[in-house]
């Protein structure tokens, strides 16, 4: 008798579990169904595309790695493919340290909420929300070396001599190009560092004062320990960012990472690779799809150890 | 070991003035208590002490020293917090020396002080644990000994103990009192906590709506409150007032009747009263007694009675008064719903003139 | 005139007589599609004209974004739901569809004869030797003048490349920018280069280099790349950075004197009001030819899938003749391909007349079939060298072993 309600009771509690699960898996199937159809499937696609040679969009023979082969070793491609990549990685430095380091001084310098802080905070992250392609066509305009308003300013001010064709020329292109991208994201990194100050609770940074700490001391010691995990989430999303860069080096460089391939990133070449271009050549799906791999796999790869490492030295904030 | 004079210090945050000028003496080595009802500007004083708040005007000395320009750590004051503000991502160690870090100590300064600190707070065993695995009295232990490393010549708490558990709290009141013995240094702390602020304090400032009222020894306040306001709130339970006015003042002699119609005469400096003034006669719990012959009677109904052995509380409810409370020591046999009668001995009471003010009796 | 009337009246007269049948009559359909966006009016125009004088056959013109039309298209061929004619692009992109078997060979299935061989080139595949699409109209290379700044600075025309390094120093003097192009757009470097290059390398450079008897690093080649370099003291303050918005609006406010781009760039300079006219490039030396480089626009050509091919040939037939050529250059201002069109335009006309002496462009023409491209060479190779980063010898070397990398 005592056993027959046992049974009954373990029943129940079995049928209420499942149909948990049914529940949960009723509330899942949406997401996955998106992340099926638009991130694994595409995934997938490239990499069933990299391991056939096509001529044009037409799917030749099975070829396995020789399109990788192609896009890594053969002289014509790889220096291409050696360029763009240490134009991506100048890309993460210089955005670490230009976007993300301003991002982390206005942080700071806000979360002290000076006269009109709000103002700034609403200003800096303005652009954040304009639309890339507008702003990438804005500063062309800005910096064209005749009209732009930049050059215009410089030769009002007397710096003429500074006046250059900014995105004309090898050395300065690159550079001008991380500077419109900071100017356009560094509201975004600011709201992250400046969201995470605000959660470190007030207390601790007044603990530090009374300690003794100058305000570089608390900066350094209290208030970026303790930011980790924000930064965790910047510096990925930097990298991934930098690596994935296109959208801005098309529109002011063009799809050839004008002038002379100072501009070039993997993004673009891949772009060229699989689509062609006008002037380029015609499209190759083999050693594009085999690119776009490569390029994934290498930014999966980093930021997932990245993010592992990173996250090691966070702090809960009890 | 510092004197510290808070002369005319006022604060206001954007337009509201939430410290009216307050004065105050603090001698050296004394345990100085702030209390009052809550936003009536207690930790904006230990703040304004501490430099985290800067003056809106007034002077602050510290050891005859002007110090209200002066940074927070160059006031030679340790601080510490309700919520313990301990770094979450140092361990205890890293957390107690912090301060002496910054201040570019050597290491065995370092080493030899916090050992130190550690020994006197029983922390030894846990110097290398982050605060995230410590209990509420451990983290309470390693804020005290982070103020204690900087030999600081003043020490302020606010609230120190309101997140530890009624036991804990009775623990570290007597382990603060004896840490105050031993540092022989000054100490300012802030409660709420009756027993605290009476046990420890040598000196209690009563505070309200940012004005000190009453500065003095715990049993000074107790019973000679400057005030209805202090009256009231030293002492607990709460004194219970009784409401009446002057019917006649002649001379230093006059005559006062209660609200219920008792009337009782006293003598007190001449010209003090008018006639019609209204009047607060305050009695204590303790002093408020049945089955004994005082000068002032009340009949009133009991609405709850608690009986804890050695004391008992009886709540009354009368014509006169919506609620009072009895304290008597030792049990009381009264059952809840009884008609009782209680009375008390003017010389007992406390009265206080039209404008709250204490009034002396005389002889 | 005469012709026109005719065919005015013709139409009269088929509509009457045809309105009934023709509705009767099994019409059979044609798709047609093109990245002409901007041309839809005058197709719809032309094709009513041939739909005139072929009831039975209605054709359909769409036309689709320009940048993404070779890849709309071959997606489209690929599976097997491509139009039945279509515009095509020349040279190596007409390769990139023909080779595959999309289109259907033209040579022996229609009248090809008012066509020239240098014309049939651009829509030749090279592999089997067929015309795979009736080639329409041509580009070519012309240097804009802007001749109020000509007269007002009192410069003469430059017709050796003496007197127009001479007349771009006088006008930089005046304080007048002598040559619009700048490097940012790196194609507008490579039409550039086409006004300048041939009269340099010569005529007989282009056979050789590319029959494989030289290479790019001929002696011809690497001097014209020098002498060509010299223009950077003539562009604009900046030219690294000017593009090719900038160029037009420089030369077409009469900020600059002169301007290297396209015939396909007159109607927007017509339209600006600037008072201009065109001229070849300057001859190397007093005497020497003049060349214009031109090349093939695209073409038509017919799905080989197409369900309709003879209908679908009969258009494309039509195309390869006259009256189609004038219908061409009347309401498109294009250079037909097709001979024996009466141009009425001035500055078309001009054009066409330079093309006496033609010189194939090169890059486009010849070298667009391979990865890299000799376009993505000569244009990196240009920006390179006119921003002194290399040498033209440097360049030259470059170009020429991309070009064989690529082969
Ligand atoms: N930064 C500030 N800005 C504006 N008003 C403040 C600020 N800090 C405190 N106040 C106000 O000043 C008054 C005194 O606050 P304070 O924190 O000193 O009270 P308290 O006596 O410590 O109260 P509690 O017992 O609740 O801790 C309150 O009315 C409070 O709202
Ligand atoms: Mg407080």
């Amino acid at each position: 008798m005592a056993q027959a309600i046992d049974t009954t009771y373990e029943n129940a509690v079995a049928r209420r579990r499942n149909l948990r699960k049914l529940w949960l898996a009723f509330l899942l199937f949406p997401a996955m169904a998106i992340l099926l159809t638009f991130v694994f499937l595409p995934m997938a696609s490239a990499v069933w595309y990299s391991v056939y040679d096509w001529d044009g969009l037409v799917r030749g023979e099975f070829v396995g790695l020789a399109n990788f082969q192609e896009v890594l070793f053969d002289a014509r491609n790889n220096k291409f493919l050696i360029n763009a990549f240490f134009n991506n990685v100048k890309v993460f430095i210089a955005l670490m340290i230009v976007q993300n380091g301003l991002a982390l001084t206005l942080a700071l310098l806000l979360a002290r909420e000076p006269k009109g802080y709000r103002f700034y905070q609403i200003a800096f992250f303005l652009p954040v929300i304009l639309s890339t392609v507008i702003i990438g066509f804005q500063w062309k305009l800005f910096l064209n070396p005749i009209f732009g308003l930049v050059n215009t300013l410089l030769r009002n001010v007397g710096l003429g001599d500074w006046a250059m064709p900014w995105l004309g020329l090898p050395e300065t292109a690159l550079g001008s190009m991380i500077l419109v991208n900071a100017w356009h994201w560094v509201g975004f990194p600011t709201l992250v560092f400046l969201a995470a100050i605000h959660r470190i609770p007030k207390d601790l940074i007044e603990a530090a004062r009374l300690d003794g700490a100058s305000e570089w001391m608390i900066a350094r010691d209290i208030i970026w320990p303790l930011m980790a995990p924000a930064v965790t989430i910047i510096v990925v999303l930097t990298f991934i960012g930098s690596f994935n860069w296109f959208e801005i080096p098309y529109i002011m460089g063009g799809l050839e990472g004008a002038p002379a391939y100072s501009t070039d990133m993997l993004g673009l070449l891949f772009y060229r690779t699989a689509f062609g271009s006008v002037s380029a050549g015609n499209s190759d799906f083999g050693t594009g799809s085999a690119l776009a791999v490569l390029i994934f796999i290498f930014i999966f790869t980093f930021s997932t150890i990245a993010t592992r490492y990173l996250t090691s030295r966070e702090v809960e904030l009890s | 070991m510092a004197t510290i004079e808070l002369r005319d210090v006022t604060k206001d945050f954007g337009g509201v003035q939430v410290i009216h000028g307050a004065n105050l003496s603090i001698e050296d080595n004394e345990f100085v208590v702030f209390v009052g009802p809550s936003g009536c500007g207690k930790s904006t004083l230990l703040r304004l002490l501490s430099g985290l708040e800067e003056l809106s005007s007034g002077e602050i000395h510290i050891d005859g020293e002007r110090v209200d320009h002066l940074p927070p750590a160059r006031r030679g004051l340790a601080m510490v917090f309700q919520s313990y503000a301990l770094y979450p991502h140092m361990t205890v160690f890293q957390n107690m020396s912090y301060a002496l870090k910054v201040a570019k100590k050597s290491k065995q300064e370092i080493e030899a002080k916090v050992h130190a600190a550690a020994e006197i707070l029983q922390l030894t065993e846990l110097l290398d644990r982050k605060p995230k695995a410590l209990s509420g009295g451990q983290r309470q232990r390693v804020a005290i000994g982070r103020a204690i490393v900087r030999d600081p010549k003043v020490f302020l708490f606010d609230e120190p103990l309101s997140n530890l558990d009624a036991k804990l709290r009775v623990q570290m009141r007597i382990e603060l009192t004896n840490l105050h013995q031993q540092l022989q240094s000054t100490m300012i702390y802030v409660t709420h906590d009756q027993v605290e602020a009476m046990t420890m304090a040598d000196k209690i400032v009563v505070m309200r709506n940012g004005h000190i009222e009453q500065v003095g020894a715990p049993l000074e306040l107790f019973n000679k409150p400057v005030n209805k306001f202090v009256a009231g709130f030293i002492g607990s339970p709460a004194m219970n007032f009784f409401q009446g006015k002057i019917i006649s003042a002649n001379e230093g002699a006059y005559e006062a009747q209660l609200d219920n119609g008792a009337q009782f005469k006293f003598k007190t400096k001449a010209g003090l009263l008018n006639a019609e003034d209204k009047i607060d006669l305050g009695v204590r719990p303790e002093d408020l007694q049945p089955n004994q012959d005082g000068s002032g009677k009340i009949v009133g109904k009991a609405t709850a009675v608690e009986r804890l052995g050695a004391q008992t509380y009886v709540y009354l409810s009368s014509p006169i008064k919506e609620s009072m409370i009895i304290h008597h020591a030792g049990d009381l046999d009264v059952q809840s719903g009884e008609e009782i009668e209680v009375s008390f001995n003017l010389e007992s009471c406390h009265l206080f003139g039209p404008d709250e003010q204490r009034i002396e009796f005389d002889g | 005139m005469k012709s026109l009337r005719k065919i005015a009246s013709m139409a009269v007269l088929s509509t009457a007589t045809f309105a009934y049948a023709g509705t009767a009559l099994a019409q059979t359909e044609l798709d047609f599609w093109s990245w002409r966006q901007e041309d839809v009016k005058a197709y719809n125009e032309i094709i009513a004209a041939f739909e005139e004088q072929n009831p039975d056959i209605k054709v359909t013109f769409t036309a689709h974004e320009a940048t993404s039309y070779n890849t709309i298209l071959t997606t489209a061929l690929a599976g097997g739901a491509g139009p039945d004619i279509m515009h095509t692009r020349s040279y190596g992109s007409l390769e990139a569809i023909a080779a595959p078997g999309y289109l259907e060979p033209l040579d022996g299935k229609i009248d090809l004869s008012a066509l020239s061989a240098d014309e049939l080139l651009g829509t030749t595949l090279r592999a089997d030797g067929h015309v795979y699409a009736v080639p329409f109209a041509s580009q070519t290379i012309v240097v804009f003048y802007n001749k109020d700044l000509f007269e007002q600075h009192d410069v003469a025309l430059p017709e050796t490349w003496d007197e127009f390094l001479a007349a771009s120093q006088k006008f930089k003097d005046a304080g007048v920018i002598p040559l619009a192009n700048g490097l940012a757009d790196a194609w507008t470097m490579e039409i550039m280069s086409g006004a300048f290059l041939p009269n340099f390398y010569g005529k007989d450079f282009f056979g050789e280099v590319t029959s494989g008897a030289t290479d790019f690093e001929d002696e011809r080649f690497v001097n014209a790349l020098e002498k060509f370099a010299a223009l950077k003291d003539y562009m604009p303050q900046g030219y690294e950075g000017v593009d090719y918005a900038t160029m037009k609006q420089l030369f077409s406010a009469g900020q600059a004197a002169m301007f290297v781009g396209g015939s396909f760039d007159i109607p927007t300079f017509v339209s600006s009001g600037v008072n201009f006219d065109i001229m070849q490039g300057p001859a190397a030396e007093e005497g020497g030819p003049r060349m214009v480089a031109t090349w093939l626009d695209g073409g038509y050509g017919v799905n080989a899938a197409s369900e309709n091919k003879e209908a679908a040939l009969k258009f494309i037939q039509f195309t390869a003749t006259q009256p189609f050529a004038q219908m061409l250059t009347d309401k498109l201002a294009n250079v037909p391909a097709v001979d024996g069109a009466d141009i009425s335009d001035p500055m078309l006309a001009k054009v066409s007349d330079f093309h006496a002496e033609a010189t194939p462009y090169i890059m486009l023409v010849a070298f667009r079939f391979n990865t890299p491209t000799g376009s993505t060479l000569l244009q990196n190779g240009l920006q390179e060298l006119f921003t002194g980063k290399k040498t033209a010898a440097e360049v030259a070397a470059d170009i020429s072993a991309g070009i064989k990398s690529a082969e």
